[in-house]
């Protein structure tokens, strides 16, 4: 089990135009003092169709941490726009929330993020070139995804032994019956339960 | 469970359904019990995990961060132990009567009993299953566990030595086949043991066995698949007695449920012949498991499809339930003892024969509960939960946190956030008013624009554990209790609830698909990551299903009306990508795995030994050996380096070849330097190699002359003229070594000026193999090691004139051994010494003896016995004494445990010596400047936990107190 368990993450300052900085402010709890600090990375996906577009916005370390609950606000700017795909920058993309530990990451938070324009002639009418000083981004903050892993919290660089006897598991974050293709595959089954067998 | 056996209860909305969600399992739960005081919940799962939950009062409502379900959670219920042992799933987990133990199972075909007072202590693992343990039940005298185990057996250990008592294999011999559980159930008067999945004249039965001499006469049949799953009620019953008929003495009888392959239930009276009811096709799925409420009329059955059934009985069906006193009678007929009395006496009914023992099992339990005290008083302390708001609220700290936090910036540039600590905890309950006043929901805002499109699935909620005949009206905490004992210990199989969602918005979703799978692929970016996202658990035949989907085409997305095949289809969306996505990874791998591991090969192990850099490794070329004369390689010569020495006052030696030219001569030139101390020192040839200890200095030159130095630069000894040219040089304390290139081995002791080793040839360890010397060092107490590529590493013996071979990759002795429960946390840390350096990475490698569980539990033993006697005598012939004294006790331990009484008698003896002293005796009573009684009083207590070794606990405890008044 986890040293460190996300209890919680609110977005702050949502929705709001698209050049604000992020603010997420985040509540864990973690069983032990921990030797090192945690490294917090915002991720921006510029576009659906390649991890090329993705954009790191900022990272932070966090730390000393004690045993006990704590809270942090991540903030970071906006992604940079000339890095953004124009046909993807209106529409629904995703930013991820990563937290790693000794360079092993064992949490990932992803929301949806949708980019459209407040204006209904705008909405209706999008310019070909992308007006980023009219876009409101809107994170649907009440859909977290949250991908968990198993990681090596004792901190010895040798590979955790029994970390090869686990698949990766693709379809994590899909329900067991869902039919995929058809149903929007969110947030549909906690991200440890399983159809067993 | 109102609102399960009441209609209107379920659709009040202000009665809760769903009480708690625990997320921290990070695969599949396959099995969870309520203690029997119902205070505890204990869960076992795919990660290997068992988990102790308790419900955690004073904290709001809350939900689980980043669950789809937008339900506060109404009880809290917080995981206050993980008991780590398992190496593989586990499969089933039961609480002994009265919470004496915990055991577990689990694939990798261990049973552990753990201390459920002292968690996380492991009281024994029971080892002799040679299948994947599947099912577990404690006798409710508490005087046996049963087990029941994909190898077609069933097996009976007696609580007091944990010694197996019986093993039953002929029931289930027939058996093929494979069911996910055998959870086999005792019934509560202790006569019975029913077994699932047994074979009788090739129809599935569940097999009846009789406490009384074991005998498997009786069996229950009827159902068309393997049984999976059998449970007693714990209510002994007795006749109904009707109105007005005469009250006839009726025995008093059992109730059983049993639950099958076949999706059927059936429910048997022991006292009828045939069942009381069967209900076929109850579930899409096989019976996972199955629990009775406490009063012994509700019964609830999960299955594997994702539901669950309740059957509601009348005592008009059941008969009359026996209340405690009336069952505890019956036990005491029985038994002898009632279950009370047995079980205050708990722990084992050996006779303790003598005061030496006794007083040292009183004060073992002394020395365990000033423990105790001091744990709880601890957890009081902290559950007090210093407040370091300063009384500020929540809801003002948040508005300011951004504004309020520390931020720095590292040395390298980067932001350093110092978070807030909102609560200190360990056990964690949480000041109320803080988390009641602002409960925390994911998502301080709602979006609105996106609805349409994404939330469709939010009515799916999910269950993750489920507690029986709750009233969920109540939630004051100290109820709870109460309201435990009522539902009893009743186990629900975790699985994805069935979820009945509608399909809406097809259309849109194509793009999503592509973003979807990043939210669970690990960032590239991330340096180091080795390990491969749980978020769910795996069978073996899911990782078939998903592997096999992920080739399909895509048509085959619309047929999910079969359950069966959602699982085929369910990681299809996520394939496009993913597909690419690993196929990339692939390739990255291996264009990066491969060098490296090639290079660690050459890379010397790293160790605290002064090693310049330049030694064999540096022209792996040139290692090849040839066949005839063996030869090793000699570094080049460098025109300049500079090499660290010795670790504890950090020094520097720095080669400088060729500095000036004096009248023809070369000289070249040595600088020491150690916490601003300095000198330098010229010689007249090339130095090919400088090393040194905390004590000396030895450098070697191009013209074959070694050059001794003290630590203040004086020359020790003038130069040694080399039979050959040094390959590698290596100092440690007064001890110099050298490895020719002529493949011979010297060591000096310099302080005494003598030779330890004199020209001794490698040809032994080397002739025949075509391996090269991969590394070579020389401990603190001058013992040469040598390392060779095919992972054998040797140590040259002087006393003896012999090579030792002391560690060997390949050896398949160190692959299997298994001796982790007779290490202790302090054995992990204190094992450091040449041994453990030359083996440091075997050892991990014998930590994966659970991988070859098929490995028959005796050879087994047998090979972690080997093992443990070659570690042993490595230590000895190493001169290592620390590492020989922790092997020695874990040595002592795995004797202890398996019950090795010759062996260990043997060594006591050895440790003791003669207690009356004789000329003739060629005792030793030292071994590596550790006196040997001193060990055996060490040895002692690990002796006295097993109580079948009290008499040698005894004989020898009496002798070494005998010595010590002497």
């Amino acid at each position: 089990m986890a040293e460190v368990q996300v209890l919680n993450v609110a977005v702050l300052d949502n929705p709001s135009p698209f050049g604000n900085p992020f603010q997420f402010e985040v509540t864990f709890e973690c069983m032990e003092d921990l030797p090192e600090d945690l490294e917090w990375k915002i991720i921006y996906v510029g576009s659906a169709e390649s991890e090329e577009y993705d954009q790191t916005l900022d990272s932070v370390l966090v730390g000393p941490i004690p045993a006990g609950r704590h809270m942090f606000v991540f903030q970071a700017d906006a992604p940079n726009t000339g890095l953004i795909p124009e046909s993807d920058a209106v529409g629904v993309t995703v930013v991820l929330i990563t937290c790693t530990y000794r360079g092993q990451e064992f949490i990932r938070i992803g929301y949806y993020v949708n980019n459209e324009y407040t204006d209904t002639e705008l909405r209706e009418n999008p310019p070909l070139k992308p007006d980023y000083g009219q876009l409101q981004r809107n994170i649907l903050a009440s859909n977290p995804r949250v991908t968990r892993f198993h990681i090596n919290w004792e901190g010895c660089a040798e590979k955790m032994e029994d970390s090869e006897n686990v698949d990766p598991a693709p379809n994590a974050m899909l329900s067991p019956s869902c039919t995929p293709g058809k149903a929007p595959p969110l947030g549909l089954v906690p991200d440890n339960s399983m159809n067993c067998l | 469970m109102a609102p399960v056996l009441r209609e209107e209860d379920e659709k009040n909305e202000n009665i809760p359904k769903l009480l708690c969600q625990m997320d921290n399992h990070l695969a599949c739960v396959n099995c969870v019990r309520w203690s029997n005081n119902g205070l505890y919940l204990a869960s076992g799962g795919d990660d290997k995990l068992v988990m102790v939950w308790k419900r955690a009062a004073f904290i709001g409502p809350s939900t689980m961060f980043g669950s789809s379900s937008k339900l506060a959670n109404v009880e809290q219920w917080r995981c206050v132990m993980i008991l780590r042992n398992h190496t593989g799933d586990v499969m089933d987990v039961a609480w002994s009567p009265h919470d004496v133990w915990l055991a577990s199972c689990s694939v990798d075909n261990t049973i552990v009993i753990w201390n459920a007072r002292k968690f996380p202590e492991i009281v024994m693992t029971l080892k002799g299953h040679t299948g994947l343990v599947k099912g577990l039940t404690w006798d409710p005298v508490g005087k046996y566990i049963a087990s029941q185990a994909d190898d077609h057996s069933l097996k009976v250990w007696r609580t007091m030595d944990w010694q197996m008592e019986t093993n039953i294999t002929k029931p289930f011999s027939e058996c093929g086949g494979t069911t996910h559980v055998l959870r086999l159930s005792w019934s509560p008067d202790g006569q019975y043991l029913v077994s699932a999945h047994a074979m009788n004249n090739s129809g599935p039965t569940a097999q009846i066995i009789e406490r009384d001499g074991w005998k498997t006469n009786m069996d229950f049949v009827g159902h068309r698949k393997a049984v999976t799953v059998v449970k007693f009620n714990p209510k002994i019953f007795k006749k109904k007695q009707k109105n007005g008929s005469t009250p006839k003495p009726s025995c008093p009888y059992c109730c059983c449920a049993v639950g099958s392959k076949d999706r059927s239930l059936s429910v048997w009276l022991t006292s009828l012949k045939r069942p009381l009811v069967v209900i076929h096709d109850l579930f899409d799925k096989s019976i996972m498991d199955i629990t009775w409420t406490l009063n012994g009329l509700g019964l609830l059955v999960c299955s594997m499809d994702g539901t669950v059934a309740f059957l509601d009985f009348s005592q008009d069906e059941l008969g009359d339930p026996l209340n405690e006193e009336e069952k505890n009678a019956i036990h005491q007929n029985i038994y002898g003892k009632s279950l009370a009395i047995t079980m205050e006496s708990h722990l084992s009914s050996t006779i303790i024969e003598n005061p030496e023992m006794l007083k040292y099992q009183q004060e073992r339990q002394g020395n365990q509960n000033p423990n105790g005290a001091q744990g709880s008083s601890h957890e009081n302390q902290t559950a007090k939960l210093t407040n370091v708001l300063n009384g500020e609220s929540l809801e003002d700290i948040r508005k300011n946190l951004l504004k309020k936090q520390v931020e720095t910036r590292t040395a390298d540039g980067r932001r350093r956030i110092t978070p807030l600590c909102i609560a200190q905890l360990d056990t964690g309950d949480f000041s109320p008013a803080l988390f009641n006043s602002v409960p925390i929901l994911p998502g301080s805002s709602t979006s609105t624009q996106l609805t349409p499109q994404i939330s469709s699935d939010s009515s799916t909620a999910n269950s993750l554990g489920l507690r029986p005949s709750h009233d969920p009206t109540t939630t004051s905490p100290n109820k709870t209790a109460e309201e435990n004992k009522d539902s009893g210990p009743a186990a629900v199989n975790s699985i994805g609830m069935k979820s009945n969602l509608l399909l809406t918005s097809a259309s849109k979703i194509e793009p999503m698909k592509a973003l979807d799978s990043r939210f669970t692929e690990r960032s590239k970016a991330t340096p180091g990551v080795t390990s491969v996202p749980l978020t769910i658990g795996i069978t073996p035949l899911d990782r078939v299903k998903d592997s096999s989907s992920v080739k399909e085409p895509k048509g085959k997305d619309e047929t999910s009306s079969d359950s069966e095949d959602k699982g085929m289809v369910k990681s299809l969306s996520m394939a496009k990508r993913k597909g690419e996505m690993e196929g990339a990874e692939v390739v990255e791998k291996r264009k990066k795995g491969r060098p490296r591991k090639d290079a660690k090969m050459m890379m010397p192990i790293s160790q605290p030994f002064p090693q310049t850099p330049v030694s064999a490794e540096k022209e792996p070329s040139r290692l090849t050996t040839p066949v005839a004369v063996l030869k090793l390689p000699t570094p080049s010569i460098q025109k300049s380096f500079s090499t660290q020495v010795s670790t504890d006052a950090i020094t520097y030696l720095e080669v400088e070849n060729e500095v000036s030219v004096v009248s023809g001569a070369r000289l070249s030139q040595l600088k020491w330097s150690r916490e601003g101390r300095e000198w330098d020192m010229l010689l007249t040839s090339r130095i090919i190699i400088a090393t040194g200890s905390s004590d000396v200095v030895a450098v070697a030159c191009e013209d074959r002359t070694l050059s001794v130095f003290t630590t203040c630069g004086r020359r020790l000894i003038p130069s040694i003229i080399l039979s050959a040219p040094m390959s590698a040089l290596h100092c440690s304390g007064h001890f110099v070594m050298a490895l020719m290139a002529s493949a011979t081995l010297s060591v000096w002791d310099v302080q005494k000026q003598t030779a330890l080793v004199k020209n001794e040839s490698l040809n032994p360890i080397l002739s025949g193999t075509d391996a090269t010397v991969s590394q070579s060092f020389l401990t603190q107490q001058g013992v040469p090691v040598v390392s060779l590529s095919n992972g054998k590493t040797y140590c040259f013996n002087s006393s003896l004139e012999t090579w030792n071979l002391i560690a060997d990759k390949q050896d398949s002795l160190v692959q299997c051994a298994d001796f982790r429960n007779c290490l202790t946390s302090q054995d992990a840390l204190g094992s450091m010494g040449p041994l453990a350096l030359t083996q440091s990475r075997n050892l991990s490698a014998g930590r994966l003896a659970s991988r070859f569980s098929s490995t028959p539990h005796h050879l087994q033993q047998g090979m972690t016995l080997a093992f443990l006697e070659n570690q042993l005598s490595s230590a000895l012939i190493l001169l290592s004494a620390s590492e020989y004294r922790h092997w020695l006790l874990i040595y002592a331990r795995f004797l202890v445990n398996e019950g090795y009484e010759q062996r260990l008698r043997e060594l006591c003896q050895d440790l003791l010596g003669p207690v009356h002293k004789s000329s003739s005796s060629s005792w030793e009573p030292t071994v590596l400047g550790l006196r040997k009684r001193d060990l055996l009083t060490e040895v002692m207590p690990v002796i006295g936990q097993n109580l079948r070794f009290q008499r040698l606990f005894t004989e020898y405890q009496d002798q070494l107190e005998l010595l010590r008044l002497k």
